[in-house]
């Protein structure tokens, strides 16, 4: 009898230590574990490639937040990203989110430049001001090999 | 200071030619304010290619045509940053005067009259939905062979539509602005911006 209580105690113990785990395992893999509450913003681009959910929200190089998800817009094809901030922050309305590499070949991430403005930005807005994926392999083929449209250059007359 | 997209940017302003082809408007918008961005650009290039007003420095034959199709107080706030709140309403009187001086001054100084580029204008886009006084006008610049893009962000303020950004190849001018004053006023406050911008102003001055 007293042994298959302990063996209770113990399954039981198990299992709250699985439960544990797998909800860590979710919450890590969600990239909720930033501390503290969160509130959810959006951002909108014409190019977010390379950011994925999960990535880091970065403002001044403190982490502040995760994105939650990346959809596209079927109206207009733009990129709208779902991300959450811990409550502790307010972003001003006029805030510009960029979508920036660590270093030439590391992850990208979402970074956040609060703005001057008075009003800050409510749980769900939208932020526009934004500067999307710059394509380095595109601007780099264009100006090493020009476009396809470039003229002759005129011959300098005197 | 690093204002280099800020200058080509200006360019594309300042020479901007006609447009190679205007894309219908979405049937929502009325295609107003491609209007006023087209009448923006024809404005400054009939100035700016005017060989008999040349005795004057462009700077000043543009600025009057500049400061009514540019929302400076809003550029500047913006270029500012978080730190704005935090300047007297002195000091940003101030600021905004020296940044629009600083802007008008250092780009238009340096434009020179070259081929006329060719500007395709795009369907004006409504960025969100909840905010329709906010536009984004695409077009793309045909200049020396090379095609950037281009974009206009556009606000209205007291009935008009005014520019408030431009993103070259996808880069904000305001972000890129914001990224050199935001360290600025972070080590000396705004004395240092104005500081800053005055000597900006003085260097351009002595060139």
């Amino acid at each position: 009898m007293k042994q298959s209580r302990l063996e209770l105690i113990v399954g039981a113990f198990v299992l709250l230590g699985l439960a544990a785990v797998a909800y860590l395992a979710v919450r890590i893999g969600a990239g909720s574990l930033v501390g503290g509450e969160t509130y959810e913003l959006k951002a909108r681009f014409t190019n977010s490639g390379g950011l994925n959910p999960g990535s880091n929200v970065i403002v001044a190089g403190v982490t502040i937040g995760r994105v939650h998800a990346i959809e596209l817009n079927p109206k207009d094809f733009s990129s709208i990203v779902t991300f959450s901030v811990r409550k502790a922050f307010q972003l001003p309305a006029d805030s510009i989110a960029s979508i920036k590499t660590t270093g030439l070949i590391g992850d990208k991430f979402l970074a956040l430049a609060p703005g001057g403005d008075g009003e800050f930005l409510a749980p769900g807005s939208l932020i526009t001001d934004t500067e999307s994926t710059v394509d380095l392999e595109s601007l780099i083929s264009r100006f090493a090999f020009g476009s396809t449209n470039a003229k002759p250059k005129p011959t300098e007359t005197k | 200071m690093n204002l280099r997209p800020l200058k080509f940017a200006a360019l594309t302003v300042l020479i901007s030619a006609f447009p190679l082809a205007s894309a219908e408007p979405a049937p929502e918008l009325s295609g107003e304010v491609n209007g006023v961005l087209k009448g923006a650009v024809d404005s400054v290039l009939a100035i700016a290619y005017d060989s008999a007003g040349a005795a004057t420095p462009l700077s000043q034959r543009v600025r009057p045509v500049l400061e009514k199709y540019f929302n400076f107080e809003t550029i500047t706030r913006k270029a500012i940053g978080p730190g704005w709140q935090q300047f007297t309403p002195e000091q940003q009187a101030c600021t905004v005067t020296l940044f629009t001086e600083v802007v008008i001054r250092n780009y238009a100084d340096r434009f020179e009259a070259g081929d006329r580029p060719g500007i395709s204008y795009a369907a004006e886009v409504v960025p969100d939905p909840k905010r329709p006084h906010v536009r984004d006008l695409p077009t793309s610049i045909d200049y020396a062979g090379k095609k950037y893009s281009v974009v206009y962000r556009m606000e209205k303020s007291a009935e008009n539509w005014r520019i408030v950004d431009v993103k070259i190849e996808g880069v904000s001018m305001i972000a890129n602005w914001r990224s050199q004053f935001n360290p600025l006023f972070l080590h000396g406050g705004a004395p240092e911006v104005i500081a800053t911008l005055k000597q900006n102003l003085s260097n351009s001055a002595a060139k």
